[in-house]
């Protein structure tokens, strides 16, 4: 007998927790189990990151590819697996003493949280289409209920929203597997990726559109994200929190992996993504201008940060693909922030409605303080890592002499800037301060330190990456390398099945 | 007439009425999608287009003469066998339809229960 | 009078419906188009032949089984999640405590018909018959065509019927919760031991002793009647699950 740390700890360790959650009922250590599990497997993760380095690590179920199912964790993996483990952390440390919430606690939740979890980290991690199919679901099912547990009338009109188009995107990437395995007869990702060539031409750009579609949905891309604003506004801050930082990355990284991995011209993959990518941008940037509520604010800045790292991941090329893993997770951080925040006002306040909330600065000075903190890092100002993010992604694409994405992501962070300093004017504006604090005082006592330690924790790891990115430059270009080598990956998996 | 039932029997013939069958089933699934607005016609246009995938893949993936994967009734080698993967797949996928479909009734009979419409363009202006 | 009848044409005809018809039209045409014209014809080697051929290393007569329970038998934990977490949330929305008016006006609202003799006669007589066959099914998933998901669902069916000849007949929510959590954790606990054991070493891996010589035995194929049965007792306890929750919520 010996104990392995085999990348299958991250998708089983939490099925586990789920499975038996009535046991942890009894014994009453739900909360404890909701922030031990993602820690220990952040440890995990963090551990590997040496051995990853090296090579990647295949973990073969049962028979080993293209014959079977496989867990592929190579560098990029390890890194998203690495953040996602993070945000649940975070959340569930938030959750832990925001005893106000009380249908974000007990065993359903729970259950949901870690399957979350499991999904995400099942979707990044499987070199499998139809185990992927599976992840999408685990991880869209989850999704759905957690939008609709608070059980009123707005979350469950967003959980059926985002059911039905979840379900719709399953079906569209379900018909696309099936016409990969009708014409080359695999399902392993590196031996279609292999076998993919020989299609003919019409059919790979059949399969390639219902793909994108199903993805696309799933990711949040423009054409297909009308549904994301309506979703995030129903349902809880914490939870979106989570769809934002977790869940939108993992559809994404796995957009992006299957381009690079299946599409053999990367200069047609390159301009999808990138027009993808360009126009999610702009289009949710300007929408953001208009919100008047500040779920609604954030969910239209989210689509426009996954336009952003589309855009770089798009580009295929090295360097913008390391800036945009690293803005990947500098946005998880500012947008856990900033959802937190939210959830954190939503506490004391009836509505985050831009005109109620005129003044909160002056009544809530920590928590709106936050609220700027996280605003500055997605803008991109110099002491936080936004800046160092996105200075990756533009000093990329200045290195190739491509410039119109550079002039794209400037006009976009002043148009970001606009509406980011009119919230905080607002917040801060001197006048209706009484009408914030007649809603609240009654409400509830104030928070405790505990509740703001994992803001403040956040906070620390922005200041952290943009004053010393260096810390994880390496993991950063290792991933990108890991994301854009093709051959490697092909030879890498199909080499264990040839032994 | 046996004549007519061999040119039915031809793989390409057999698979390409299975293909125009389950494909129908997939595009009428798409149009009450978009069409509707009781919400569980659309949920029933979902399950539609889920099974339209599901039958396409069972279909075009055996072909005549095969016999299903099962060693029983006197046979003894695993020989002239449909390929046990699709339906193992499927297995899979009518489950997970399933369990999507039961969970997207309950939402939309709680739905209804709180606001008592059940029609789709109340989600769509649901706003603050 | 003749002005008040005339509709507006645009009311005559639904520019709307007109359109999406159009447009499916030609999606199908397009599909239909690439598929029949475009598609390679159906590759002789695939996965699925490549399994076929060594799927007497199992020692299952059912090469079905094998691939759900063994070669993709990490598919089948995900969709035994994905049934879970789907039981979960339909528990959460129907069994929440709900406000008294909400209540009162849900129960007005269905007074059920009292169930006739020959329903509650035929379902005593069908009850246990029912279950005895959804059991068979669960245990010979292995070597006849059924297994975990079909012989589950059979016996929740039989307890569908009990409860609708029987308004008085309830699954009791903790027993079921323990059930499924017994019978989920196995699942993953089976899978864990093929990890940790160096003899398979990889999760879900065949760690009992499986002789290709026991083929079409009811004690054969090793681990995989095990999986499958605690994928029985899951899918039987979740879909119960799910009808009482539709029920109580009636």
């Amino acid at each position: 007998m010996e104990f392995s740390a085999s990348p299958i700890w991250f998708i089983a360790l939490p099925m586990l927790a789920a499975f038996s959650s009535p046991l942890w009922v009894r014994w009453r250590v739900l909360d404890q189990l909701l922030l031990g599990i993602p820690l220990g497997l952040l440890l995990l993760a963090l551990g590997l990151f040496a051995t990853v380095q090296q090579a990647p690590l295949i973990e073969t179920i049962v028979i080993a590819p293209p014959l079977g199912i496989h867990l592929h964790l190579d560098s990029a993996a390890l890194l998203l697996v690495a953040l996602f483990c993070f945000a649940v952390t975070l959340v569930a440390a938030f959750l832990w003493h925001g005893a106000t919430e009380t249908h974000l606690r007990g065993r359903q939740p729970f259950v949901l949280i870690l399957l979350l979890l499991a999904g995400g980290n099942g979707l990044v991690l499987t070199g499998d289409l139809f185990n992927l199919y599976v992840f999408l679901e685990i991880a869209g099912i989850s999704a759905y209920v957690l939008t609709a547990v608070r059980d009123d009338r707005p979350a469950l009109a967003a959980g059926l929203k985002y059911l039905i188009i979840g379900s719709v995107a399953g079906v569209f990437f379900l018909l696309a597997v099936v016409l990969i395995y009708l014409q080359t007869g695999q399902l392993n990702m590196a031996a279609v990726a292999q076998a993919f060539a020989e299609i003919p031409p019409a059919m790979q750009g059949l399969i390639a559109v219902l793909a994108l579609i199903g993805l696309g949905i799933k990711s949040e891309l423009f054409p297909f994200n009308f549904w994301v604003p309506d979703v995030y506004r129903g349902s809880d801050p914490a939870i979106t929190a989570l769809f934002s930082g977790l869940l939108v990355k993992a559809f994404l990284f796995v957009l992006v992996h299957l381009a690079v991995l299946i599409w053999i011209d990367p200069e047609i993959a390159r301009i999808w993504l990138m027009t993808l990518g360009a126009l999610t941008l702009m289009v949710a940037e300007l929408a953001a201008l208009r919100q008047d509520e500040m779920r609604r604010m954030l969910a239209y800045s989210s689509l426009g940060q996954i336009g952003l790292i589309l855009l770089a991941f798009g580009f295929l090329h090295e360097s913008t693909a390391a800036g945009a893993f690293f803005h990947l997770i500098s946005h998880t951080l500012a947008k856990l922030l900033l959802f937190l925040v939210a959830a954190l006002l939503l506490r004391r306040v009836l509505s985050l409605h831009l005109d109620a909330l005129t003044g909160a600065g002056r009544v809530y000075p920590l928590t709106v303080g936050l609220f700027v903190v996280g605003a500055l890092c997605i803008l991109g100002l110099p002491p936080l890592s936004g800046f160092m993010s996105k200075l990756w992604i533009l000093q990329g694409f200045a290195a190739a002499q491509t410039f119109w994405p550079i002039a794209l992501i400037l006009v976009a962070a002043l148009i970001e800037a606009g509406y980011y300093f009119r919230w905080i004017r607002v917040l801060y504006a001197p006048a209706a301060a009484s009408a914030v604090t007649d809603s609240k005082t009654s409400k509830t006592a104030p928070e405790s330190w505990a509740t703001y330690a994992p803001l403040l924790l956040l906070v620390g790891l922005m200041l952290l990456l943009g004053i010393a990115p260096f810390v994880i430059e390496g993991a950063l270009v290792d991933a990108a390398r890991a994301l854009l080598d093709r051959d490697l990956l092909i030879q890498s998996v199909l080499g264990v099945a040839a032994q | 007439m046996l004549e007519l039932l061999d040119w039915l029997d031809r793989p390409s013939v057999l698979h390409g009425l299975h293909l125009v069958g389950s494909l129908t089933l997939f595009v009428i699934g798409l149009y009450g999608l978009l069409g509707k607005r009781h919400l569980l016609k659309i949920l029933m246009s979902l399950a539609l287009m889920e099974l339209a995938v599901n039958l396409l893949f069972i279909a075009l993936a055996t072909t005549s003469g095969e016999t299903a994967p099962i060693l029983s009734d006197g046979l003894t080698a695993f020989t002239g066998m449909a390929d046990p993967v699709p339906q193992a797949l499927i297995l899979t996928a009518i489950v997970i339809g399933m369990a999507v479909l039961a969970l997207g009734v309950s939402l939309a009979i709680r739905y209804h229960r709180l606001s008592a419409s059940a029609d789709i363009r109340a989600l769509a202006d649901a706003q603050d | 009078m003749s002005q008040r009848q005339r509709v507006p044409l645009r009311k005559r005809v639904r520019v709307k419906t007109l359109l999406l018809t159009l447009l499916s039209a030609w999606l199908l045409a397009l599909f239909l188009t690439l598929l029949l014209g475009q598609a390679r014809d159906w590759p002789t080697a695939t996965v699925g032949d490549a399994l076929l051929t060594r799927n007497a290393e199992t020692a299952s007569a059912n090469a079905v089984t094998s691939v759900v329970v063994s070669y993709r038998g990490f598919d089948t934990l995900g969709e035994v999640t994905v049934l879970f977490l789907a039981a979960t949330g339909i528990g959460l929305l129907f069994s929440a405590p709900r406000p008294r008016s909400e209540l009162s006006a849900a129960e007005s609202e269905s007074t059920p018909a009292p169930p006739n003799e020959m329903m509650i006669t035929g379902v005593r007589l069908l009850f246990p018959v029912l279950v005895l066959f959804g059991v068979y099914i669960v245990l010979h998933g292995h070597l006849s065509p059924g297994g975990g998901f079909q012989g589950g669902v059979v016996i929740a069916t039989a307890f569908l019927l009990r409860m609708l000849a029987d308004p008085n007949f309830r699954l009791d929510h903790v027993r079921l919760g323990w059930l499924e959590a017994l019978s989920g954790s196995g699942f993953v606990l089976l899978g864990l031991i093929g990890l940790i054991l160096t003899t398979t070493a990889t999760f879900l891996g065949n760690f009992l002793p499986h002789p290709v010589a026991s083929l079409g035995q009811l004690v054969s194929a090793g681990v995989i009647p095990l999986i499958y049965a605690l994928v029985g007792v899951k899918v039987g306890a979740e879909v119960g699950a799910i009808f009482q929750d539709m029920r109580e919520a009636a």
